[in-house]
């Protein structure tokens, strides 16, 4: 299986350095969980490992494929951002067949909670139906590796548990990256947890050492 | 054929206001100088599209992108085909 490593990720914006020498790997099974404080650079660092935007110096490899833009990731990497991306003339039906596999596209389709809406434009959904059906998406279309921003953020607590038991079976197949500030729910499902402290990335073991970089309260 | 489709969906949204637009200003161009010309529309569209291409895509809804992104389609790719495609557009109506 073609790992995604991420190394050497330098990232300044004007005279501040929000990344600093950042590695990330992650393999197929695994489900990353990133956290960190408000503007310590998480979708800063998922958009470059995506390729949407650049980085003062990085280097991204899916297995032994140097990536070096967006097309060359469009079957590697797909990346939800926190806010609505589908154009909203289209209907959602449409947009499930341009992302996913035939048999992935079937499977979304038969799901309860999107069949409402495959008939209806982007438009047509309210703010929190469309967050919904892109999550489900992104989260089965056709790449090796998903990288999600918040995507518990908008979504009614009623659905979050269907969120996190697609993704954990949708991790059989390949890997995921996620950050969310919901980080009891990142703890319920990630296989490792990552933190941004001072530009760079740290492995946390317990819920204790999230304390302990101050990203949670003693009393959490 | 998925970037097709993702074209398509993406040059969808510009080419009603810019035609739209484009025949306006024919129509105005007929009004002052007493005669239809298709080489104003034309010239026209070549323009509209590229501005259209501004204010619905980075002005308005910035984040769509991401979806174009996700098929393999770049911020730059997507501006060059907002421009060949209007360009081809604007010059059959220039030559007709």
């Amino acid at each position: 299986m073609s790992k995604l490593h991420v190394d050497s990720v330098i990232k300044n914006f004007d005279t501040k350095q929000v990344l600093t020498d950042v590695f990330i790997s992650c393999q197929k099974g695994e489900i990353i969980g990133l956290l960190g404080r408000n503007g310590t650079g998480k979708s800063t660092l998922l958009k470059i490992i995506f390729g949407s935007i650049s980085a003062d110096r990085k280097f991204v490899k899916i297995g032994d494929k140097i990536s070096t833009g967006l097309f060359d990731n469009r079957k590697l990497i797909k990346y939800l951002p926190q806010d609505n991306f589908l154009p909203n003339h289209v209907k959602i039906k449409t947009v499930i067949e341009l992302f996913c596999d035939k048999k992935d596209a079937e499977l979304i389709k038969k799901n309860g909670l999107i069949m409402p809406m495959l008939n209806k434009k982007s438009k047509q959904l309210s703010g929190g139906e469309r967050r919904l059906s892109e999550i489900f998406l992104i989260i089965y279309s056709n790449s090796k590796y998903t990288l999600i921003d918040e995507p518990f953020n908008g979504v009614a607590p009623v659905y979050k548990d269907d969120i996190k038991d697609l993704i954990k079976k949708q991790s059989i197949d390949k890997g995921f990256i996620i950050t969310d500030h919901d980080y009891r729910n990142i703890l319920d499902i990630a296989t490792r947890i990552l933190i941004i402290h001072d530009g760079g990335t740290k492995e946390v073991k317990s819920k204790n050492e999230l304390i302990d970089w101050g990203y949670i309260p003693e009393t959490a | 054929m998925r970037i097709i489709k993702a074209i398509l969906i993406f040059y969808q949204k510009l080419i009603l206001p810019t035609l739209v637009l484009s025949g306006l200003l024919g129509l105005i161009g007929f009004a002052i100088a007493g005669e239809f010309s298709l080489k104003t529309i034309g010239i026209s569209y070549i323009f509209l599209g590229l501005l259209f291409h501004y204010f619905i895509y980075e002005i308005r809804n910035s984040n769509e992108y991401y979806f174009y992104y996700n098929l393999g389609l770049s911020r730059l790719s997507l501006w060059i085909i907002t421009f060949v495609l209007s360009l081809v557009i604007g010059l059959i109506f220039i030559i007709i």
